[in-house]
């Protein structure tokens, strides 16, 4: 076997990479090309070759059935992800000062909390729907933003308070036990030193909370779903129908709906890319 | 306020697995009032814990600890949690606030935030000579640096009592010397009450007043740093306090028989025992010396230099077994024979056991 040189060797790394890369990219490439051909062209040309002769009218025509969910995804994922990631960074924050006392009581109430959390985390959704529902029923909240909002954050304070508790376990006790022999109580001590020492994790926990929530198809089906009041997944899927399906609008109906969680990507992703790098390198990267 | 620190029959136990390991037994303790104080003891003898239980970070299992005469902690209580102790604490990692930069670590721990603050603590960073740093980040400072940013922190606040962990341990060996000198003469330029707690015999020497040698959970000896040096209590003590040669010997109606050496001692008791002679206390030589007693012919396995002086490993001719370390002025040729002295008001006797 030859020895391969250096350039070689980066060579074939970014060649690897750039594979992976145009497989990634092919979906996006689909969807974008396919957003651009009319009725008759999507279904009589191959799926990767670009039209001929591109338009937008897939696109205005869905973007009339999208602007009100999109409108309403925005306005229940972005601030209740905020939220979600902000309590739950919180009751992470807590259970990691309950981990650390020497107390055996409050020991064992960590554990049992958290295991009740954890399980919140695991279990599907789906399982409490129809309760969930009657609930939200009774308290008039069935397709309305509140009751959108209530289903959400039932289900994500605990997601984050889970992926927070891991960004949490790399906080060094020192510093901790610094702040609070310098006399700093619970709350400022997580303002002004754990909150800015795990940003890239709270980070993280954000982008994921949006992505999640954004992709959301149930929970919207069930709970917010009246005509066009409904969140953007419904709102895609209306174009399959059961009689046929309207190809380049489903795909230019994907492509807008892709839009936001990607751009949000685009520009926090390297914190979330960091934050990941954090729990593997025991909190180099939170500093 | 400066205060006066007092345990009384603090006990700590851990629960390991289905053990119980009892880290601290009975450990009684006052550090007055603008003293030092200097906890030596190796690893796992409970110094850290004993520092954190006078913090408030942990609970004693029994016992009591008075700040002056206030009680802050008692049996599984903590009457005065660590927030409300005013404690000034230098960590072994220094436990800087990463995203602050070392100006709000230092005023981090201070309450009101006006011009005289920043007045006292540009003064404090000038005594430790960080004046020039304070706006970096810790990650930008070099060890030294950080660890008098750690100081200044626990100064600034005019604590009732500063607590050192190791506090010289990360630092290089090169700039130890000066950390030391510069803790010792803060702690006694702000009469603050102090702990310092090590493994080093160094940084005991030349910090504290009063030094403690902690040993499986409780104090072996409380003296001066020079009393524990000259007369260790057992040979444990004297092993930790500083580097020594352990021997057997026999006393006999007075007289200590050691090697081929013979000493007079009236205050032991007849029997096997244990000697102890530090190497500085030791001389190899072809001659007699005034004041010092043979303890026979002895053959120079190692010659080494440690810096300033020479060191020498021997062996006694009949026994090549035994080994000990004895400090010279000069190098000697190895397998050369000699007379091995000694100063016999240094020798120490320990009961065998």
């Amino acid at each position: 076997m030859s020895e391969f040189g250096p350039t070689v060797k980066a060579f074939l790394h970014q060649l690897i990479l750039a594979i992976f890369v145009v497989i990634w990219l092919i979906p996006i490439y689909a969807m974008v090309i396919n957003g651009l051909k009319s009725e008759f062209d999507v279904t009589s040309t191959p799926v990767f070759i670009p039209p001929l002769h591109p338009s937008l009218t897939a696109f205005a025509a869905v973007w009339s059935q999208l602007d009100v969910p999109l409108l309403n995804s925005v306005i229940v994922v972005i601030p209740v992800s905020l939220v979600a990631t902000f309590i739950g960074a919180m009751a992470a924050y807590y259970f990691y000062l309950l981990s650390v006392s020497k107390r055996r009581s409050l020991n064992f109430m960590s554990n049992t909390i958290f295991s009740l959390i954890a399980l919140a985390t695991f279990m599907p959704y789906q399982a409490v729907i129809i309760p969930l529902t009657r609930i939200e029923a009774n308290w008039g909240l069935l397709n309305t933003y509140g009751g959108a909002i209530f289903a959400f954050i039932l289900f994500y304070i605990p997601t984050a308070a889970l992926l927070m508790s891991m960004f949490m376990a790399v906080l060094p006790r020192d510093i901790i036990d610094a702040a609070r022999i310098d006399g700093s109580g619970d709350l400022r001590t997580f303002f002004r030193i754990v909150v800015p020492l795990t940003i890239p994790g709270i980070i993280s926990t954000l982008i994921f909370n949006v992505i999640e929530m954004w992709n959301n198809f149930f929970i919207p089906l069930v709970l917010f779903n009246v005509a066009k009041q409904t969140l953007i997944p419904v709102a895609v899927e209306s174009f399959t129908g059961g009689y046929g399906t309207l190809y380049n609008e489903s795909f230019a109906a994907a492509f807008l709906a892709s839009i936001i969680p990607l751009l949000i990507f685009i520009f926090l992703g390297r914190y979330f890319i960091r934050g990941l790098v954090t729990l593997g390198t025991g909190g180099k990267g939170a500093v | 306020m400066v205060v006066t620190v007092k345990l009384s029959k603090v006990t700590k136990t851990f629960k390991k697995g289905k053990r119980n390991v009892e880290v601290l037994r009975g450990v009684d303790l006052v550090v007055e009032r603008g003293a030092c104080m200097g906890v030596l003891g190796p690893s796992g003898t409970g110094k850290t814990t004993l520092m954190r239980i006078i913090a408030g970070l942990e609970v004693p299992s029994s016992g009591e600890v008075y700040f002056d005469d206030k009680l802050v902690s008692t049996s599984n209580r903590i009457i005065v949690p660590p927030e409300n102790r005013n404690i000034g604490m230098v960590f072994q990692s220094w436990a800087l606030y990463p995203n602050m930069k070392a100006y709000d670590n230092i005023a981090f721990a201070v309450k009101n935030k006006g011009e005289e603050t920043r007045k006292k603590i540009e003064e404090i960073a000038e005594l430790l000579d960080i004046l020039h740093v304070l706006d970096r980040y810790p990650r930008e400072l070099s060890g030294g640096q950080q660890q008098r940013v750690a100081l200044a922190r626990a100064l600034a606040k005019d604590p009732s009592i500063l607590v050192l962990d190791e506090p010289f341990s990360n630092l290089d060996a090169r700039i130890r010397d000066s950390a030391r000198a510069l803790v010792k003469k803060v702690q006694k330029e702000f009469g603050v009450t102090a702990l310092v707690v090590s493994h080093d015999p160094a940084d005991i020497f030349s910090v504290a007043d009063v030094a403690g040698v902690l040993l499986d959970g409780n104090f072996a000896q409380v003296g001066s740093p020079l009393e524990l040096y000259d007369s260790p209590v057992s040979a444990s003590v004297a092993r930790l306090v500083g580097e020594i040669n352990e021997l057997d010997g026999v006393v006999e109606g007075g007289k200590l028989r050691v090697l081929r050496g013979v000493v007079e001692r009236r205050d032991c008791q007849d029997g096997n025992v244990k000697v102890g002679i530090r190497p500085e206390d030791l001389r190899v030589s072809e001659t007699e010396v005034q004041g010092m007693i043979s303890l026979g012919k002895v053959r120079v396995k190692v010659s080494s230099y440690t810096g300033s002086s020479f060191r020498l490993v021997v062996s006694p001719l009949e026994e090549e077994k035994v080994e000990l370390y004895v400090n010279s002025d000069r190098p000697m040729p190895i397998n050369s024979e000699a007379v091995l002295l000694a100063k016999p008001e240094k020798i120490k006797v320990f009961k065998n056991n």
